[in-house]
């Protein structure tokens, strides 16, 4: 047992701690805009198109290209701010590709110093034969930025949708999510681009997934406190039952669990640009509190709002259909699980709290 | 927004994770050197004031106590880091935990500057030891309802009545007691409570163990037969015990002990996966997340907690999900064993205290029953 180390210096909480919160201005902003979005749309549909209007007054406010640089037309914005939009929007259940556009397809663009006119983008990743499956709102799209890998190196291609074959399908949401077929000329002229950007693709969709899932689990929670507020039944507001209650406390804490989990990978992602070697593992702990969350809130927020939370008029599916539709993009749950498996089973007993702490289970030299 | 119920995050600086190294490295020392074995719930199991005064030498202890009562006069976020790292590595903190996280803060809160200056700086160097006493035979989640009496007698109060999980007792120096000052009035029955520091050596006061389902004594009860408290050792206003112990509870419900009382089972699991002794299964992954979600989450409230901001809400739901999730890593774990047996020392031993103290996570501290009745009120239904 040694003496007592030498006496340290005071520290002050903010030399200790980083608040990571979102521009209060874009907050109010956005809160107001969204507001205004919901007040006046028509009713839900099942089958959900873009709405050209509210991406025009999007694009307006320099929000469909947020996290451009201000060099490419873009409004400079970071990962944080990008969040909390596509949070917002999620929760209004706005049909816009704001992932697609801007945070995927106008950063794969900016990565291959390709232009960018700001008509409006979706983003793939074709099989070797030049096959995208799933790709959101891909009919809608002026032009198809393409993620591919040839041989040992990523190419990136900006593709126009004329020049592409478009199977029309759509998601569990109602959303358009095409099959499209590429020439394999245009991907094989594409722009080479550094092997990091072909792995950042797949974390950064996953992120901004896990942010629009969040944000609709939060406007979810909003639906069921309101319906158990108002919805009387034996003469008192249901949310007056202690069963009703427990049930509402673990929706919404495994909703805040899955907000923790996105905004450390988040502010992980802003602070290091993307650089920091722990995204992988941070990207997944959101991944996979998001995926688990949702069962937990789909499932309870249907039976919070009974039966007719199950009809096409009402808000409840319009966003617990994206909710489980977006999930599962970007890696399933059980990929994502499997992910963290590996990196904690190879961290192995003695390094489990440093992958946990850092995301690395291999700690810097600086870090001893 | 009403659903927000946790304080937004924040990101550790490398003040902090300097401070979390430090102690870090002398745990893997002190580890290697067989100082202790690691195990799990060793807030609660295992106890050692060699060790506790050890983490008071190294300044680790009243780590939130101002210097001029011998603490350390730091924050509440590098405590957090301090007993994070402790907790992990499964250090045998027991002998402090309840004096360093609530006895401390509550003296300096509400004790008398005499109090103060009698109590703190043992507390901040190990060497002064608490439990504390809340509940009773009949008095369980419905705290208000103790019976323990305290009498008014010239100079002071004499308490009467029967204190139950008091863990340590039989080992602590003294305990803080609530017991009713003033008779029950059921229109206004959180009035009427006071708190009482009580030596546990004093005349009248029987200590008998209570043993738990595994055969471990960890817990007592505490009769108190008319046990003598000076005036000068009644904690803060008589009549205000309710008040006084419900508002430290966001510390007591959010720390990283919450969480992390079942972390040695889920390294060791990891281990065994990766050497091939348990199968490859994607559930580790799926804990591992939660566990670190709840990092994260808990770190936050205690910066909210730093700016003196209020986060009872979201204290209960670290708790709720914390001590969930912490059994659920016993129960995921044994689900992965054959016959219940890894055949693997070291994980088996792990395993089975963790089921065994399982039950307790979700009931200690305000049972998940109450704190999701909490939540619900943070979110308006009640």
């Amino acid at each position: 047992m040694t003496d007592r180390p030498d006496q340290h210096e005071p520290r002050q909480p903010h030399e200790l701690a980083a608040p990571t919160t979102p521009d209060p201005d874009l907050v109010d902003v956005l809160t107001g805009l969204f507001a205004d979005y919901r007040a006046t749309r028509s009713t839900p549909t099942a089958v959900v198109d873009l709405d050209r209007g509210l991406w025009r007054r999007l694009e307006d406010l320099g929000l469909t290209r947020l996290t451009g640089s201000e060099s490419s037309g873009g409004s400079g914005g970071g990962w944080v701010d990008a969040a909390a939009l596509l949070g917002l929007a999620a929760a209004a259940a706005a049909p816009v590709p704001l992932a697609e556009h801007d945070v995927l397809g106008g950063w794969l663009l900016e990565a291959a110093d390709l232009p960018n006119d700001g008509g409006l983008r979706t983003v793939c990743r074709p099989d070797p034969s030049g096959v995208a499956l799933n790709v959101t709102w891909a009919r809608e799209a002026s032009s198809i930025v393409a993620l591919w890998e040839d041989r040992d190196q990523w190419r990136v291609a900006d593709v126009p949708v004329g020049r592409v074959a478009i199977e029309e399908r759509r998601n569990l949401a109602g959303e358009p999510c095409d099959t499209v077929e590429f020439d394999l000329d245009d991907l094989e002229t594409g722009t080479v681009v550094a092997h990091e950007i072909g792995e950042q693709f797949h974390l950064r969709g996953a992120l901004a997934r896990s942010a629009q899932v969040v944000g609709a689990m939060e406007r979810v929670v909003e639906v069921v406190l309101e319906h158990v507020r108002s919805r009387e039944q034996f003469g008192r507001p249901i949310g007056r039952f202690q069963a009703v209650q427990h049930l509402v406390a673990d929706i919404a804490s495994e909703t805040a669990l899955a907000r923790a989990a996105t905004d450390a990978a988040v502010a992980r992602a802003a602070a290091s640009d993307w650089q920091d070697p722990g995204m992988l593992f941070a990207v997944g702990v959101a991944k996979s509190c998001v995926g688990h969350a949702a069962s937990v809130v789909v499932r309870g927020s249907h039976q919070a709002l009974g039966a007719i939370g199950t009809t096409l008029e009402h808000e409840l599916h319009t966003l617990t259909k994206p909710i489980l539709a977006r999930r599962s993009e970007y890696g399933s749950l059980q990929d994502w699980d499997e992910t963290l498996t590996a990196l904690a089973s190879s961290a192995g007993h003695d390094r489990l709290w440093t992958l946990i702490t850092t995301g690395r289970a291999k700690p810097r030299r600086s870090d001893a | 927004m009403s659903a927000r119920l946790v304080p937004p995050g924040a990101r550790e600086l490398p003040a902090l994770t300097e401070l979390r190294l430090e102690v870090r490295a002398f745990l893997t020392e002190q580890v290697a050197a067989g100082a202790f074995v690691p195990h799990v719930d060793t807030w609660l199991t295992r106890w050692d004031r060699d060790f506790t005064r050890e983490l008071g030498r190294r300044g680790w202890l009243g780590m939130v106590i101002p210097t001029e009562y011998g603490g350390q006069g730091r924050t509440y976020l590098e405590r957090f880091v301090v007993t994070e790292e402790l907790l992990v590595v499964g250090a045998p903190v027991a002998a402090h935990w309840i004096a360093e996280r609530q006895i401390g803060p509550s003296l300096l809160r509400y004790g008398t500057e005499e109090q103060k200056q009698a109590f703190l700086p043992g507390i901040s160097r190990g060497e002064v030891v608490f439990g504390i006493g809340m509940s009773e035979p009949d008095s369980g989640s419905d705290l208000a309802s103790v019976r323990t009496r305290a009498d008014r007698v010239d100079g002071g109060w004499r308490l009467t009545g029967t204190k139950v999980w008091t863990s340590g007792a039989h080992e602590a120096d003294a305990f803080f007691a609530l017991a009713r000052s003033a008779p029950l009035d059921p229109a206004r029955r959180h009035d009427g409570l006071s708190q009482f520091i009580v030596d546990l050596r004093a005349p009248g006061v029987t200590i008998r163990p209570i043993i738990s389902m595994g055969g471990d004594h960890h817990f007592n009860e505490v009769h108190l037969d008319g046990v003598l408290i000076p005036d000068d050792r009644v904690l803060g206003e008589v009549g205000q015990g309710w008040s006084q112990v419900t508002s430290e509870l966001a510390h007591e419900r959010s720390g990283p002990e919450r969480v992390l009382s079942t972390f040695q089972l889920l390294a060791a699991a990891a281990q065994a996966m990766d050497d091939g002794r348990l199968p490859t299964d994607p559930g580790l992954g799926r804990h591992v997340a939660r566990v670190a979600a709840l990092h994260h989450m808990s770190f936050a409230v205690s910066t909210a907690l730093e700016h003196h901001e209020d986060a009872d809400t979201a204290a209960a739901v670290v708790k709720v999900l914390g001590t969930t999730g912490e059994g659920d890593i016993a129960d995921y774990v044994d689900t992965l064993t054959a016959s219940g047996w890894a055949l693997d020392e070291e994980l088996d031993t792990l395993l089975r205290a963790a089921i065994l103290q399982r039950p307790g996570f979700t009931l200690r501290g305000g049972t998940n029953e109450i704190l999701r009745g909490v939540i619900a009120r943070g979110l308006g239904m009640r």
